[in-house]
């Protein structure tokens, strides 16, 4: 048991900037993709096909290989135009991260704005209420409700997909856990980890049980 | 001399027309309607009766003719040769034609996520920036008015089609409307429901509200109306009082609609 209480310590410090990551690509992948969803539905062509086209290289290439481009590519970039704008590892999952997941979040945005029926724009409408308002008054209180269950499966997923931050040296919580199996020549250390994993991910569903629940005070 | 303001109408349509494509849903529509008049839009189904209503509360454009709300000039013909057939007026003023019109729709479009007294009074505050609590109280009385007291603090969901119905009429009223549309009304309710419906309908023309209703309860057109339009193909076949309209004319078209209503 001696092991667990020097493992701990140093797993929680992974978990930590596992959390880290979390918290920020919600932060900032959940604004953008609904800024994205609203862009994706413009009437000009001009806006929307640049939009259709990053959504699909994001949905279309793993994220692996978007966090290395990020990373790499800042700095080939930097050094080629002789401005120094390369981003830190950190700093560069996080990037790869918020605009992959606004991919994804916008496509679940979109297709909650959509369902909402032209009849809760024209009563609106009816009413004298703006654009704006309609938004944020009518159709994102129900789009919330609609999206919550898909965005739920998306935020399950990116804690699991943190891990993919080890790729550019990034010491989360797996990247820690292997060197451990390493020190330890034991799948243990990746077992705990994978406890740690589990957990959160636990605790997400029984809030996003709770959340739906809350919601679902209308049809 | 005649008082110009009692006898101008508060509603006055003429020569519109409205195409899909190549489809004329609206061929020539001229009529107009006083205020505290009723009038009632009959005619078959696909003849072109909520397409009208759309056109006169600005969710449609028109493609020709006039459209004047309480004077105001919502749309007028475009004299010049070059560009469209119509001129509208200006934004704000078509905001505020559309503030003094309210719809009723067939399918309520009530706004799920609030509470019947949130849907009653979030336009009066954020539009009309009413205070919150003249809003509510507002919003009481016209549930009072509508039978729907104790129902404040329900959702939509939770109401019966005509109960809905009932918030949605009192969610126009609290804009206090010059003038108010009905698109079938009472189509969506079940039959036993639609009698409550036109009770508070029947209510507000005995109250003077100017409304135009698009209704298939041809008792009720009757009843209610000072005027009564027949819509078919586009066109209005036969327009003028119920009597005229239900009795006397001898229009064919108009005889044989009626009679699938009367054979049942
Ligand atoms: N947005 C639209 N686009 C194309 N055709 C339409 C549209 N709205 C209505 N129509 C057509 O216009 C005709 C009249 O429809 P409508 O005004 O709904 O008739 P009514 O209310 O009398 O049943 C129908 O043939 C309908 O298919
Ligand atoms: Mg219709």
């Amino acid at each position: 048991m001696s092991e667990l209480s020097t493992l701990l310590p140093i797993l929680w410090g992974g978990f930590c900037t596992t959390l880290a990551i979390f918290g920020l690509t919600l932060l900032f992948s959940i604004p953008l993709g609904l800024l994205i969803a609203v862009l994706k539905m413009s009437n000009w062509r001009v806006v929307r096909y640049p939009v259709s086209f990053y959504i699909s290289v994001m949905r279309g290439t793993p994220l692996l290989l978007q966090i290395v481009a990020i990373y790499f590519g800042s700095y080939y970039l930097s050094e080629y135009a002789g401005v120094d704008f390369s981003f830190d590892r950190f700093p560069a999952v996080i990037v790869a991260f918020s605009i992959n997941y606004a991919a994804y979040f916008a496509e679940i945005f979109r297709g909650g704005i959509q369902s909402i029926s032209k009849g809760q724009y024209e009563a609106a409408y009816m009413l004298g209420m703006t654009r704006t308002q309609t938004f944020f008054r009518i159709i994102l209180p129900q789009v919330v409700k609609r999206v919550v269950p898909a965005s739920a499966n998306e935020v399950i997923t990116l804690v699991k997909d943190t891990s993919l931050a080890q790729v550019i040296a990034v010491t989360e919580l797996f990247a820690l856990a292997k060197k451990q199996q390493a020190a330890y020549a034991s799948i243990y250390p990746l077992f705990v980890a994978g406890v740690f994993y589990y957990v959160a991910n636990l605790l997400l569903s029984v809030f996003f049980a709770y959340v739906e629940r809350k919601l679902n005070y209308y049809k | 001399m005649e008082n110009v303001n009692e006898s101008a109408p508060i509603l006055k349509v003429e020569h519109v027309k409205k195409s899909f494509g190549d489809l004329h849903v609206l061929k020539d529509i001229s009529f107009d309607l006083k205020a505290g008049e009723v009038l009632s839009i009959i005619g078959p189904s696909g003849s072109g009766k909520s397409t009208l209503l759309r056109c006169l509360t600005q969710l449609e454009t028109v493609d020709g003719g006039l459209v004047q709300v309480d004077g105001k000039d919502m749309v007028v013909p475009n004299d010049s040769a070059k560009g469209p057939a119509v001129k509208y007026a200006p934004a704000k003023m078509l905001r505020e034609i559309r503030l003094s019109t309210g719809l009723v729709f067939q399918n309520f479009n009530l706004f799920p996520h609030l509470t019947v007294l949130q849907n009653l009074c979030l336009a009066p505050v954020r539009v009309l920036g009413d205070g919150r609590k003249e809003a509510r109280a507002m919003g009481r009385f016209l549930l009072k008015r509508m039978g729907l007291e104790g129902k404040e603090n329900a959702y939509p969901c939770e109401l019966s089609g005509g109960q809905q119905q009932r918030v949605s009429i009192a969610r126009a009223l609290a804009m206090n409307p010059k003038i108010l549309f009905f698109d079938e009304p009472t189509s969506a309710l079940d039959p036993e429901l639609t009698g409550e419906v036109l009770k508070i309908i029947k209510k507000l023309a005995e109250d003077k509200m100017t409304m135009v209703i698009v209704t298939h309860e041809m008792a009720f057109a009757r009843d209610v109306a000072d005027k009564v339009i027949f819509m078919d193909g586009g066109v209005i076949v036969e327009q003028g009082t119920p009597d005229h309209v239900f009795r006397e004319s001898g229009n064919e078209r108009l005889a044989q609609f009626l009679s699938r209503f009367t054979n049942t």
